[in-house]
C-alpha cells in the first residue's frame, strides 16, 4: 500500500501537535518551578528556565511537617495497592477459571462497587471510623482506599488471568506441578505485567485522595500529600512558584512509576506475545 | 505494548468465549467436586472486604439520609429519625433538578469528547511510525500519569487571571479581551477549563487501550476485508469497529463513571462556583452535607446521586449480565 | 483433587500473614494522669495569625511551671473551620481549648458542643467589657471568654503615597478615593487593593449606614440585603472596588492581601493589624514604608462603620480535661497576657483596664477611633450557616462589582441567604 506524501506527513505532523499539547501542562509545571518569581510574573512568558533556582523547592519542602506527609502518603498508598492486588489476584482468579454458582453475581456486584461515589459518602465513613475510635491513624484510611481501588484491580486482573492459556497451566500439572506451584510459577509470572499496571491506577487513585484523609484525620501527624498540596493556595497565597514546586513533587513519585512500571509491562508482553 | 494493561473488564471474556468454547466437558466436572467450594474461598477476602469498607458505609449513608442530622446532633450523638424529609426537601426543590441535569449534561460532553478524541488518537497510533508512536506514548502516559490535586492546580496557574500563559496566548493571537479575563467568572468558562483538563487527563487511557486492542485484530480479516473490495472506510467499519466494539463499551462505561464522579477537578478549580453555577452532582452533596453542616440532606443526596448514576450506567450492566449469562 | 481447595487456602493464607502486618500503627491516646495535672497536655486550637508565636511560647512555659501540665497549640486556617471544629466537637478526644470567631459563638453554644463556663466568669470575668461578652452569653449563660476584638483599617504604603505628593492621610471617604485616584494618576502602583469578597469590610460599611443585614419576618429571620441603606454600603464599596485590579470573585486572604501589599506595588489596602505583620514577614524591606490610619467615614471627624471581628475562646464540652482547662483560659486571660497579646498584635483586649496597652501600637491606634461604633454581624444561631461556603454575602459582592444592580443582586440570593438562615438546626 503506498501513501501519498501527505498520508505521511499528516500522522506525524498530528502527532507533533497532540504531543505538545498533552504534554505541555506538565512542562510548564516543572518550568515555573524552577524559574526565579521574576521570570513567573512577567508580562511575556518565559518559555524556557534558563536562570535556574531550587528556591521554590525549599519554600515548598520547609512547610511544617512535609517529610511525615511524605512517609504517610506513601505507607498508606503502597498498603492499600499490595492488599488490594493480593485479595484482587485471589478473586480474580476464581472469576476467570472456575465456574460456579453466583459468579455473574459476583461480577456485576464488582461493577456496582466500582461506581461508588465516594466523596459523598465521607461523613458515613467519618462517623463509622469515630464511633470505632479509629481517627488519625493510617490504617482506616489504608483499608478504605484499598477498598476504592479493589473492584477495579479485580475486574482488570480478571482480563489478565483470563488471557492466560489454559494449556500452560495443565501442561504444568502434568510435569507433576501442584495446582498452586502451577499457579506460582508459570501463572504469575505471566501476570507481571498484568499486576503492574494495574497497581499503577491503584497508586495514583490512592495517592490522589483527598475528601476523605480532610475529614477523617485532624492531626498532621496523620494527613496525607494532597492536604499539604492544596493548602498552599492559602500559604503561598499567588506564590505560583511554591505552589508548582509544590505539584512537581507531589507529581514526580508517579510519573516515575508509571515511567518504569511502562519499561517492565512492555518487557513482560513482549515475553508473552511469544506465545501468540 | 500496554496491550493489555488496562484491558476493559468485558474483553478478554469475550477472547475466551472465542477460543476456549470447547473446553466445557471437563471444567464441569472438576466444578463439581469437593473443590466447588474453592472459588468462594477465593473471593471471600474481596468480597468481605466489599461488604465491611463499603456496604456498611453505603448503609449507615442510607442511614443518615432518614435523619435530621446538623451540627448539634452530629456534635451530641443524637439520632433524630425524620422519615422522608429530607428526601422531600431535596426532591421538591429546584436545585437538585437543575443540579442533576448540568451533571448529566456535564458528564455527555465529557465523555463524548474524551471517547472522540481518545478513539482518534488510538487510531492514529495505530497508523504511525514505531519512532512517532513511541513519542506520542510518552505524551499519552505523562498526561496520564498526573496526579488529578497536581493537575488542577497546574491548570489553576495555566488560567491563572493575571500572569496565566493561556490568557498571553489568547491576547497574542489577536483576541485582546482576553488579557485578563477571569475563568473562574462565569459558568460557562469554569466548565470549559474543567473540560479541557478532564478531556486531557482522560484522552489517555481510551487512546492506549483502543490502540492496544487494535493491534489484537487479525491481519487476516483486513486482508479478507479487501479481497472483497472494501476500501478503508469499509473495512474500517466492517472489521475495525466491530472487534473494537466491546472495548468500547467497557471503556465508556468506566469513562461515565469516573467523569460523572469529577469531584476533585470542579471543587478545586472554582468550589462549584461562581453563584454555585457549576455544581455537579457530587459537588452538590458536598456543599450542601459537609460544607453547610446538613449531613442528613447530604447523606439523602449522596443516595439519590448513586441511584442516577445506576440509571446512566444500567444499559452497560445489561449488556454485562447477559454476555455472562451466554458464557454459562 | 483438591487443587482448587488448596490453591484457595495458600492464598488466604498469605493474605492474612500479610494482612497481619497492616495494623501496626496505633494512635496514641493518652490518658490523662491521675495524681495532678502532671503529664498532661492540652490541646489548644488557636487561629491562624490571631496570636504571635512567642506569645504562645510564653504562655505554655509559664502554664507548664504553674500546672506541670504541657500545652500544645495547634494552628488551625479560616477556610473550612467550621466543618472541622463541628466534627472535633464530636470526637472523644476534641481539642480541649479552641479559638472561636464571635460570630460563630452562639450557634455553637447552642449545639452543646460548648462547656458552660459561667463560675469562671464569676471568677475572672466580672470586668469583661460588655460588648466583647455579649457574642460569648447565649440563653443567660457564659459559653466561652471574650478574647479581642479588632477592626479593619487602611494599611498603606508610604513611599507610593508620598511619591503621589500626598501629604497627609485623608480624612474623610472623598478625600480617600480622590488620594487613591491621584495614586492612579501618578504612580504604577494599584492605588488600593481590594478584592470583590472582602465581605467584613463590606459589613463595616453597612454598619455605618446604620443597616441590618437579617431582619425579623414573624419568627424568623431573613435577608434584608434589599434595604436601601445596603445598596449604599454596596454601592460605597464598588466605588473603592472599581480602583483595584484584584478579583472580583475572590475575599481577602486567597491569596492574602498582605502578601500582594509586601510587593511594594500596592498603595494600600483594608485590613487588619495584624495583616501588616503578614505583609512585613513576607518582605521585610516593606516595614519602613508601612502606615495605617482610620478608615474615614463619610464626614469628617466621623470615622468610617467597622466590623468588630474578634475571638472568643471556648472550652469543648467534651473534653476529659475541664478544670486543667479552666486554669489556662486563667491564665491566658490574665491581665500579663491578654494585655501582651493587645500590645503585640494591636487587638482591643477584654477588658477597658488594659486598652493603655495599645498606645505606640500604630495599627492599634488607626484603629481605636471606630472601634466605639463598630458592630458585629447579627449574633443569633442562625448566623453561622451564613458564614460556610459559598457565603451568599459574598455572592451578592460579586454580583454588584460586575455591574448587577444592589436590588438585582440582592433579589439574586436571597433565596439561598434565607434558606440558610431558616435551616434546621
Amino acid at each position: 500500500m503506498k501513501r501519498s506524501l501527505f498520508g505521511r506527513v499528516w500522522p506525524n505532523a498530528t502527532a507533533v501537535v497532540l504531543f505538545i499539547g498533552l504534554v505541555f501542562p506538565v512542562y510548564w509545571m516543572f518550568a515555573t518551578a524552577f524559574k526565579p518569581t521574576g521570570d513567573i510574573i512577567s508580562e511575556d512568558p518565559v518559555w524556557f528556565p534558563t536562570d535556574v533556582t531550587f528556591e521554590h523547592f525549599k519554600t515548598a519542602t520547609e512547610a511544617d511537617h512535609f517529610w511525615t506527609y511524605v512517609s504517610n502518603s506513601l505507607i498508606v498508598t503502597v498498603c492499600a495497592v499490595v492488599f488490594s492486588l493480593i485479595i484482587a489476584l485471589a478473586g480474580s482468579f476464581a472469576l476467570a477459571r472456575m465456574r460456579f454458582k453466583g459468579r455473574r453475581g459476583f461480577i456485576v456486584g464488582f461493577m456496582l462497587a466500582q461506581m461508588a461515589p465516594w466523596e459523598v459518602m465521607v461523613i458515613a465513613i467519618y462517623m463509622i471510623v469515630r464511633d470505632a475510635s479509629m481517627l488519625n491513624s493510617l490504617v482506616p484510611l489504608t483499608l478504605f482506599y484499598m477498598m476504592m481501588i479493589l473492584p477495579f484491580t479485580i475486574l482488570t486482573l480478571r482480563g489478565f488471568v483470563a488471557a492466560v492459556p489454559r494449556e500452560l497451566e495443565e501442561s504444568a500439572m502434568v510435569d507433576g506441578c501442584t495446582r498452586t506451584q502451577a499457579f506460582r510459577r508459570v501463572i504469575l509470572p505471566l501476570l507481571a505485567p498484568g499486576l503492574m499496571s494495574t497497581s499503577m491506577f491503584g497508586f495514583i487513585t490512592a495517592w490522589n485522595e483527598l475528601p476523605l484523609v480532610l475529614v477523617v484525620n485532624k492531626e498532621a501527624e496523620s494527613q496525607t500529600l494532597p492536604l499539604w498540596l492544596t493548602s498552599f493556595q492559602t500559604v503561598f497565597g499567588d506564590n505560583w512558584g511554591a505552589t508548582m514546586a509544590a505539584s512537581s513533587l507531589f507529581a514526580v513519585p508517579i510519573l516515575i512509576l508509571f515511567v518504569y512500571l511502562q519499561r517492565k509491562a512492555v518487557s513482560g508482553l513482549t515475553a508473552g506475545a511469544v506465545k501468540g | 505494548m500496554t496491550v493489555q494493561t488496562e484491558r476493559p473488564p468485558s474483553g478478554p471474556s469475550d477472547v475466551r468465549k472465542a477460543d476456549g468454547g470447547g473446553t466445557g466437558g471437563p471444567k464441569a466436572r472438576a466444578a463439581s467436586r469437593a473443590g466447588a467450594l474453592a472459588p468462594y474461598l477465593l473471593l471471600l477476602p474481596a468480597a468481605a472486604a466489599t461488604v465491611l469498607l463499603l456496604g456498611w458505609p453505603l448503609l449507615k449513608d442510607g442511614l443518615l439520609s432518614f435523619q435530621n442530622l446538623n451540627m448539634a446532633q452530629l456534635i451530641q450523638h443524637v439520632t433524630e429519625w425524620t422519615g422522608f424529609d429530607n428526601y422531600k426537601e431535596v426532591l421538591t426543590g429546584e436545585d437538585f433538578w437543575r443540579v442533576t441535569l448540568r451533571s448529566i449534561v456535564f458528564t455527555a460532553v465529557n465523555v463524548v469528547l474524551t471517547m472522540l478524541v481518545g478513539g482518534l488518537i488510538g487510531l492514529l497510533l495505530a497508523r504511525l511510525g514505531r519512532a512517532m508512536r513511541f513519542v506520542l506514548m510518552i505524551g499519552l502516559v505523562l498526561a496520564w500519569a498526573m496526579p488529578v490535586v497536581a493537575a488542577t492546580t497546574v491548570y489553576q496557574w495555566l488560567f491563572a487571571q493575571r500572569f496565566g500563559v493561556v490568557n498571553w496566548v489568547l491576547d497574542k493571537l489577536g483576541w485582546h479581551s482576553m488579557a485578563d479575563f477571569s475563568w473562574t467568572g462565569s459558568q460557562f468558562s469554569t466548565f470549559f477549563v474543567v473540560t479541557v483538563l478532564i478531556v486531557w487527563m482522560s484522552v489517555p487511557f481510551v487512546a492506549i487501550n483502543l490502540y492496544a486492542a487494535t493491534t489484537t485484530i487479525p491481519g487476516e480479516l483486513y486482508e479478507a476485508a479487501a479481497l472483497d473490495g472494501a476500501g478503508t472506510w469499509r473495512s474500517f467499519t466492517s472489521v475495525t469497529l466491530p472487534f473494537l466494539r466491546p472495548f468500547l463499551y467497557a471503556t465508556t462505561f468506566l469513562e461515565i463513571i469516573w467523569i460523572f464522579k469529577a469531584f476533585v477537578q470542579v471543587y478545586t478549580f472554582n468550589g462549584g462556583g461562581p453563584d454555585r453555577l457549576t455544581e455537579i452532582l457530587p459537588v452538590y452533596a458536598y456543599i450542601e452535607g459537609v460544607g453547610n453542616q446538613h449531613y442528613g440532606m447530604g447523606a439523602a443526596i449522596a443516595v439519590l446521586t448513586i441511584l442516577i448514576l445506576l440509571g446512566l450506567t444500567a444499559y452497560y450492566l445489561r449488556i454485562v449480565l447477559k454476555q455472562e449469562e451466554d458464557e454459562l | 483433587m483438591k487443587r482448587k481447595l488448596i490453591a484457595a487456602i495458600g492464598i488466604a493464607g498469605m493474605m492474612v500473614s500479610i494482612a497481619a502486618c497492616g495494623g501496626d500503627s496505633d494512635d496514641d491516646g493518652k490518658k490523662a494522669g491521675a495524681d495532678g495535672y502532671a503529664g498532661q497536655t492540652l490541646t489548644v486550637w488557636v487561629m491562624d495569625g490571631s496570636s504571635p508565636d512567642d506569645w504562645q511560647a510564653d504562655l505554655a512555659k509559664e502554664f507548664e511551671a504553674k500546672t506541670k501540665a504541657k500545652v500544645k497549640f495547634e494552628i488551625q486556617k479560616w477556610n473550612g473551620i467550621q466543618q472541622k471544629l463541628t466534627t472535633a466537637l464530636s470526637e472523644e478526644n476534641p481539642p480541649d481549648v479552641f479559638e472561636i470567631g464571635n460570630t460563630q459563638t452562639p450557634a455553637y453554644a447552642k449545639t452543646g458542643g460548648l462547656a458552660d463556663l459561667s463560675d469562671l466568669k464569676g471568677e475572672i470575668g466580672t470586668d469583661w467589657s460588655e460588648s466583647l461578652n455579649k457574642s460569648a452569653v447565649f440563653d443567660g449563660k457564659q459559653y466561652a471568654a471574650p478574647w479581642f476584638v479588632v477592626n479593619r483599617v487602611v494599611v498603606y504604603n508610604k513611599k507610593i503615597w508620598a511619591d503621589a505628593g500626598i501629604k497627609e492621610t485623608p480624612k474623610t471617604r472623598d478625600e480617600f478615593y480622590n488620594d487613591l485616584k491621584t495614586i492612579g494618576e501618578k504612580t504604577d502602583a494599584e492605588p488600593i487593593y481590594l478584592p470583590g469578597q472582602n465581605w467584613y469590610h463590606f459589613v463595616g460599611l453597612a454598619i455605618g449606614e446604620g443597616a441590618e443585614l437579617v431582619k425579623k419576618d414573624g419568627d424568623k429571620y431573613v435577608s434584608n440585603l434589599s434595604d436601601p441603606k445596603i445598596a449604599a454600603a454596596t454601592e460605597t464599596y464598588k466605588k473603592f472596588q472599581a480602583l483595584s485590579k484584584a478579583p472580583k470573585d475572590k475575599d481577602e486572604a486567597t491569596p492574602q492581601q498582605g502578601e500582594i501589599f509586601a510587593k511594594g506595588k500596592t498603595g494600600s489596602f483594608i485590613g487588619m493589624g495584624w495583616e501588616g505583620a503578614t505583609a512585613i514577614a513576607t518582605n521585610p524591606a516593606i516595614e519602613k514604608d508601612l502606615g495605617y490610619f482610620t478608615i474615614p467615614g463619610a464626614a469628617a471627624g466621623k470615622p468610617e462603620g467597622v466590623f468588630l471581628g474578634g475571638s472568643n475562646l471556648a472550652v469543648a464540652a467534651g473534653s476529659k480535661k475541664q478544670e486543667l482547662a479552666k486554669e489556662f483560659l486563667k491564665l491566658a486571660l490574665s491581665d500579663k497576657y491578654e494585655g501582651g497579646l493587645a500590645k503585640a498584635n494591636g487587638v482591643i483586649p477584654n477588658k477597658e483596664a488594659l486598652q493603655g496597652n495599645l498606645k505606640g501600637n500604630a495599627a492599634a491606634e488607626a484603629a481605636a477611633p471606630a472601634a466605639g461604633t463598630g458592630d458585629t454581624t447579627p449574633l443569633i444561631p442562625e448566623w453561622a450557616a451564613v458564614e460556610n461556603d459559598p457565603n451568599p454575602i459574598k455572592t451578592y459582592l460579586t454580583a454588584v462589582m460586575k455591574g448587577k444592580s444592589p436590588a438585582e443582586a440582592a433579589k439574586q440570593v436571597e433565596g439561598e441567604f434565607n434558606k440558610r438562615l431558616a435551616q434546621q438546626q
